[in-house]
């Protein structure tokens, strides 16, 4: 199965992803098979190294899921995938 | 072809190409139908189209136009109809096909292809409170101006927000602080942007300002006044 990464409820969750290529690959993101769609929660971006970067912004638990990154161009087509897991804060007493 | 028409424009080529705009120029035509040239339209067709559309609503003087608006990696072809008070030219012949890509990405895509190869994804946890705003972009300046536009080009802030950058741009007429901003409604990814609607004989500075998804920063220096009319350096109709 696909590594698993934990974050904690409300944190924002930082995917990076190194991917090579010519012509320059197409990106997509996707969770449990769905795109994913830049938005309020959803920043898609490539950094100045280079990575492709997801950013899932105050995670909640529906967050949970596998989240692939898909990099395809005229030569071909592969992609990586991890699995996120989010921690629910408990209360202590 | 309307009698009195002008010729057709001659020449037409892509002087500077780029993701967010292909400057086309063009030679005037060999015979003005007895009546002087007002201007001229320029069309644009996508590759593998028919699909012309007119670029510029009212006539152009200068033989040289920004034509903005490219799908990023499309390619398009262009030609230009030359008008007088007798009507329109029948369009000249079209330009090279030309893509609306960065110099440097249309190197990259001239080398051999190789298939992609992604990384191992790896997760970490951010603070939410963590958002920089990015410093102001520097090196700004106007590398074209005319009476109907002006082309600006800056430099990415050296101390960088995390999350992909974006630009404002901001004119103002000199000797006044009354900033209004330019691109409001579409966000400016790369550094450069052609500023149309300036009202000519007025005198304008030009600033940029950065913003991610943390917030917009402090702007760039302004340039100088740029002064929009004839005696800057217009280009010149090319063969006259």
């Amino acid at each position: 199965g696909a590594k698993a990464f934990t974050v904690s409820a409300g944190k924002h969750a930082k995917f990076r992803c190194y991917v090579t290529g010519k012509p320059k690959p197409e990106i997509i993101w996707q969770k449990d098979g769905e795109p994913l769609t830049p938005g309020r929660r959803h920043l898609v971006y490539e950094d100045r190294e280079g990575y492709f970067i997801l950013k899932v912004l105050y995670c909640k638990p529906q967050d949970q899921g596998l989240y692939v990154c898909t990099a395809s161009n005229t030569a071909g087509q592969t992609l990586s995938a991890v699995q996120l897991q989010v921690k629910e804060h408990r209360l202590r007493f | 072809e309307i009698p009195g028409a002008p010729g057709a424009p001659l020449d037409v080529q892509c002087l500077d190409a780029n993701k967010d705009y292909v400057i086309v120029s063009w030679k005037q035509p060999a015979v003005d139908g007895g009546n002087p040239i007002i201007g001229y339209f320029i069309d644009r067709c996508e590759v593998g189209t028919t699909h012309w559309t007119q670029c510029n609503e009212s006539p152009v003087k200068f033989a040289r136009f920004p034509v903005t608006g490219l799908i990023e990696g499309r390619s398009y072809i262009f030609r230009v109809r030359a008008v007088n008070k007798a009507g329109v030219s029948l369009p000249s012949r079209v330009s090279e096909p030309v893509a609306a890509l960065d110099p440097s990405d249309r190197a990259r895509l001239r080398s051999h292809p190789s298939a992609p190869w992604t990384g191992q994804i790896i997760v970490t946890e951010e603070e939410p409170a963590e958002g920089v705003v990015p410093g102001p972009p520097t090196d700004l300046r106007v590398i074209e101006a005319t009476k109907n536009y002006v082309v600006l080009s800056w430099k990415p802030p050296g101390q960088r927000g995390h999350e992909g950058i974006m630009y404002f741009v901001e004119k103002c007429v000199a000797g006044t602080e009354d900033w209004q901003r330019v691109n409001t409604e579409i966000p400016v990814k790369s550094p450069r942007f052609a500023v149309f609607d300036l009202a000519e004989g007025k005198s304008y500075c030009f600033r940029v300002r950065c913003c991610n998804s943390a917030g917009i920063g402090e702007p760039s220096e302004a340039t100088e006044a740029t002064v929009v009319d004839d005696k800057l350096d217009v280009p010149k109709a090319p063969g006259r």
